[in-house]
């Protein structure tokens, strides 16, 4: 125990401040992201280019979103894994509604189902009185499965595509792919949800509960701190969120299949932890995931232009996570 | 009063033996439908399916119970798979499959090392080693499947001891008890025990527990690798897309049945029986002729009824003490 306490700097924040190589392990994505960059220019020098630019902003709109939705989760020291059925079920079902409601109600419906779907998460994890993570972990998943069977049966298993709508989709066209300017309009409705996220989670008295609720649930619950209403409202938020990317996913691909949803939850997970976002609940913020997901992102741009294999971009992005992950297991607690 | 101290007795064992009741619940309910449920090639079928899920879930079964948890289980059964197949060519079937199994140990090892020596986050660092791991396997096969140009290979899962009794589960059955008796009788497995019950606690009983716990991710290792060369061996070929989801489907079963994800409570007949209870369900269903979208409707809805169950009558203990 006794070299812990040696240097004072080093408990209050985690590192000696004095050392180069300290700042750079405490900024380790923006770090990361910077290398990235400079290799990529400096061999490729495409990446500079607007189309490239447009392409970065595009691939941001669905991952980010789910990302968002997760860290709010996860910094109230719980998980979610129902959101890749979430996603699949309100992918297809926001589709099938615009031939009979229209798109504005069909967007509307699209959304209160993942409100709906977040509430039923929190409803479950608060009627059973799951405190823990991984109680959490497992019962997500189960209603993932579920979720992503509900999508299922609903379509038979088929993929439903944009173009046969009969109705009118321009809504969803320009979500997908209408632009303003250079940017796309997925990108500016990341940044509003982004900007409103933030002030959420660092002005408003719920918001800020959540990470207390995070940071230790049996001395927020003494202080007093609904954790509760915490629960209820990270659950809603992530399911409200999936719903959004879902809806960002298909207008931009233009189908909608019962299965989209897959894989989503575990990269949206490792956008917010590389990001920095503390698993163990109560540190973290939107910002961080956001570079998080630029990471991720940026990881599989350079790499293609690079003209790295996928399978290889595989084996790096499961290596970077566990570096990443290791060297926060580093900083002392 | 008294009846209703039965009634919460009984209430309370019910919960307890969640896994058992769902499963004679359901066997229960089979005797009324006119199928070939009950026919013994039915019920050999049922075990010889579930039994590569069975090799893997003893082995995650050890690691939970330490205390820890490892998704990469998905990323060895399909590296193992055909790190066997590969080496088929210049090595005896023996030997290749040795090897295998010894690539699962080497992962377990360390995978122990990040989480125990390096205080890692066990659910997301093994969640990185297992795509690190599938990558691999994708690199290694160029994302195509590959067959063992031998066909013993395929006779080690798919034969049958006097034609009767497919070897599949004569090899669970091994694992089954050599697992059950390392957990049970052996200091090691009750080192396991106390270790998950309390880390602290048991490291200063004098236990081991770096060592211990790492040793336990060496055996989940070998356990999923020994599965992986088990399936690539049923289906006759290798592929980085098996076992692609298996590590939460395996990891939920074993969680129903009574193994607890916080450590120190579980056993591995317990896993043996949270696997049946989606075994049975699973066989039942076709039986009935549920069609398979809606299975899945059902079987995420038993995974989250019980787990609630269970976070529930912790809830009801918590509130009592």
């Amino acid at each position: 125990m006794q070299p812990r306490v040696k240097n004072m700097t080093l408990l209050r924040t985690g590192y000696s401040k004095s050392s180069l190589l300290a700042k750079i392990r405490e900024n380790l994505v923006v770090a990361a992201i910077a290398v990235l960059v400079i290799v990529t220019i400096v061999i490729e020098p495409k990446f500079l280019t607007v189309a490239n630019a447009t392409n970065i902003m595009r691939q941001f709109g669905p991952l980010i979103m789910i990302a968002l939705g997760m860290t709010f989760v996860i910094i109230g020291g719980f998980i979610d894994l129902s959101v890749s059925g979430i996603i699949s079920l309100s992918a297809v079902i926001t589709l099938a509604l615009i031939d009979r409601m229209g798109q504005w109600p069909a967007l509307f419906l699209g959304l209160s189902l993942g409100v709906l779907c977040g509430l039923i998460n929190s409803a479950l994890i608060l009627g059973s009185g799951a405190i823990t993570q991984a109680e959490a972990l497992f019962i997500t998943f189960g209603m993932s499965v579920v979720y992503g069977g509900i999508a299922l049966v609903f379509t038979g298993g088929a993929t439903s595509h944009m173009s046969y709508i009969d109705r009118d989709y321009s809504l969803f066209s320009a979500i997908g792919t209408g632009t303003v300017g250079i940017f796309s309009i997925s990108f500016m409705i990341f940044l509003a949800v982004l900007a409103i996220l933030y002030v959420f989670q660092s002005k408003t008295t719920v918001g800020r509960s959540i990470s207390l609720t995070g940071g230790n649930k049996t001395a927020a619950y003494l202080a007093g701190i609904p954790i509760n209403r915490s629960i209820v409202v990270v659950y809603t938020v992530s399911g409200l969120m999936s719903s959004l990317g879902a809806i960002i996913l298909f207008s931009r691909v233009t189908t909608a299949s019962p299965v989209m949803g897959q894989g989503y939850d575990l990269n949206a997970i490792m956008a917010v932890v590389v990001g920095g976002t503390s698993l163990s609940g109560g540190k973290g913020s939107v910002l961080r995931t956001v570079l998080g997901t630029l990471l991720v992102i940026l990881l599989s741009n350079c790499m293609n232009l690079l003209g790295v294999s996928v399978y290889m971009q595989n084996i790096l992005k499961g290596l970077i996570l566990v570096v990443v992950i290791w060297l926060d297991s580093k900083k002392i607690k | 009063m008294e009846t209703n101290a039965r009634k919460i007795r009984l209430s309370k064992s019910v919960v307890r033996q969640k896994a058992l009741t769902a499963v004679l619940l359901m066997l229960f309910t089979m005797l009324f439908f006119d199928t070939n449920f009950y026919t013994g090639f039915n019920l050999l079928d049922l075990v010889n399916s579930l039994s590569i899920y069975l090799i893997l879930a003893f082995g995650i079964t050890i690691v939970i119970i330490a205390g820890g948890i490892d998704l990469s289980i998905g990323g060895i059964l399909a590296i193992s798979g055909i790190i066997a197949i590969k080496l088929m060519v210049f090595l005896p079937i023996f030997l290749a499959i040795a090897a295998a199994v010894l690539v699962g140990a080497v992962i377990g090892a360390i995978n122990g090392y990040l989480v125990v020596y390096q205080n890692s986050e066990p659910l997301i660092i093994t969640l990185g080693t297992g795509m690190v791991l599938t990558g691999f396997a994708q690199q290694l096969t160029d994302a195509h499947p590959v067959g063992p140009d031998n066909l013993e290979y395929m006779m080690i899962a798919n034969g049958k001891l006097f034609n009767v009794i497919p070897n599949l589960v004569l090899i669970m059955l091994g694992v089954f008890i050599i697992f059950f008796m390392i957990l049970r009788y052996t200091q090691f497995g009750r080192n396991c025990f106390a270790i998950g019950g309390d880390y602290e606690v048991a490291k200063y009983s004098g236990i081991s527990v770096r060592r211990t716990k790492t040793a336990a991710f060496v055996l989940c290792g070998m356990a999923a690798a020994l599965g992986g060369v088990m399936l690539s061996s049923k289906l006759n070929s290798g592929s980085s897309v098996y076992g692609e989801s298996s590590a939460l489907t395996v990891i939920s079963a074993v969680v129903v049945g009574g193994t607890s994800l916080a450590g120190g409570i579980g056993g591995i007949p317990q896993t043996a029986l949270g696997l049946l209870v989606f075994g049975i369900m699973e066989n039942a269903m076709n039986m009935l002729g549920i069609g398979a979208y809606f299975q899945m409707i059902i079987r995420g809805a038993v995974i989250v009824a019980i787990l609630c169950l269970d976070s529930y009558s912790r809830k009801l203990k918590r509130e009592t003490v």
